[in-house]
């Protein structure tokens, strides 16, 4: 892989990962409030 | 424990101002457009590593955000132990603080590694640098895993604050291990003895954008991850609540209504 694969692999790695555990984050939040009475 | 209650016992769901939440969301999101602008198109080609320079844009700042992050589960950590400041705000901000810090520390090191490959020509190597940050993430999982051992919230908050001043121990010896010891990986660029930036131009635009960028997404996840441990903390409660009311139900042992849970 070249140098700017690299570059290109780690800027979307953080993008995704980022995004993810805000979704994540998200995703919980609504599940916790659903099982509230 | 319904919201309204939540807000007589004057715990808030929330640190943020839904407009402030929602502002810092934002600015994040166009920082981080800005980052990728500067970071990828502007700033130009390291003189000796060439394009692949370009991942310390992203790496410094989840690095840098991780040791803030741990810094913040310290700070609220203490506030807990001590006795003139303890609120469950100050466990709830540490483990929500903790979370965020192990996903920065998990990203750092992976972008250490994909940086790492076409600069060293090894995916990983036993640095006192990458080890020691290897530490700190497992010490930092260690800390989640034991906030999700069922406890009351006082005796967990308290075990935890411990956990978590513990596990920050490492966090300088993470920044100083390039100076104490001979290592692979570079000496800090900003950060250094001598407290002289070696960088410059549209490359430090780059670095310092990343950093603002990370800081205004940390601030906003860490509100929405508060808001989550309070939920988790009222479910944990009703759990409970139901798990000692189904007990005494099965021991046949009569108690008047509403008197769930409370001991004599």
């Amino acid at each position: 892989m070249s140098d700017a694969g690299f570059v290109i692999a780690g800027w979307v790695v953080t993008a995704v990962a980022l995004l993810g555990y805000w979704l994540s984050v998200a995703w919980r939040t609504r599940r916790s409030e659903r099982t509230r009475p | 424990m319904s919201a309204t209650a939540l807000e007589a016992r004057g715990s808030s769901e929330r640190l943020l101002n839904p407009w402030v939440r929602r502002g810092f969301g934002i600015a994040a999101l166009a920082s981080l457009v800005a980052l990728a602008i500067v970071g990828l198109a502007v700033a130009p080609p390291d003189a000796v590593q060439g394009d692949a320079q370009r991942i310390m844009y992203v790496h410094v700042p989840a690095a840098w955000l991780a040791y803030l992050a741990f810094g913040v589960t310290s700070v609220s950590s203490t506030l807990y132990l001590w006795p003139r400041t303890r609120a469950l705000v100050w466990d709830r901000i540490a483990g929500a603080s903790a979370e965020l810090g192990v996903v920065f520390t998990s990203l750092t090191l992976v972008l250490g590694s994909l940086w790492g490959r076409p600069v060293w020509g090894v995916w990983w190597a036993w640095d006192a640098r990458l080890v020691t940050t290897a530490v700190l993430f497992f010490l930092y999982l260690g800390y989640l895993a034991l906030r999700r051992i069922p406890a009351a919230v006082d005796v967990r908050a308290k075990r935890c604050a411990i956990a978590a001043l513990i596990a920050f121990v490492d966090v300088p010896i993470v920044h100083f291990s390039v100076t104490w010891w001979r290592t692979l990986h570079q000496q800090a660029t900003v950060f250094n003895p001598k407290l002289d930036a070696e960088i410059h131009g549209s490359m430090a635009l780059a670095l310092w954008l990343g950093v603002l960028a990370f800081t205004l997404l940390y601030v906003y996840l860490l509100d929405l991850r508060y808001r989550l441990e309070v939920l988790d903390e009222d479910r944990d409660e009703r759990e409970l609540e139901t798990a000692i009311a189904d007990r005494v139900r099965g021991a046949g042992v009569p108690t008047a209504p509403g008197a769930v849970g409370v001991s004599s």
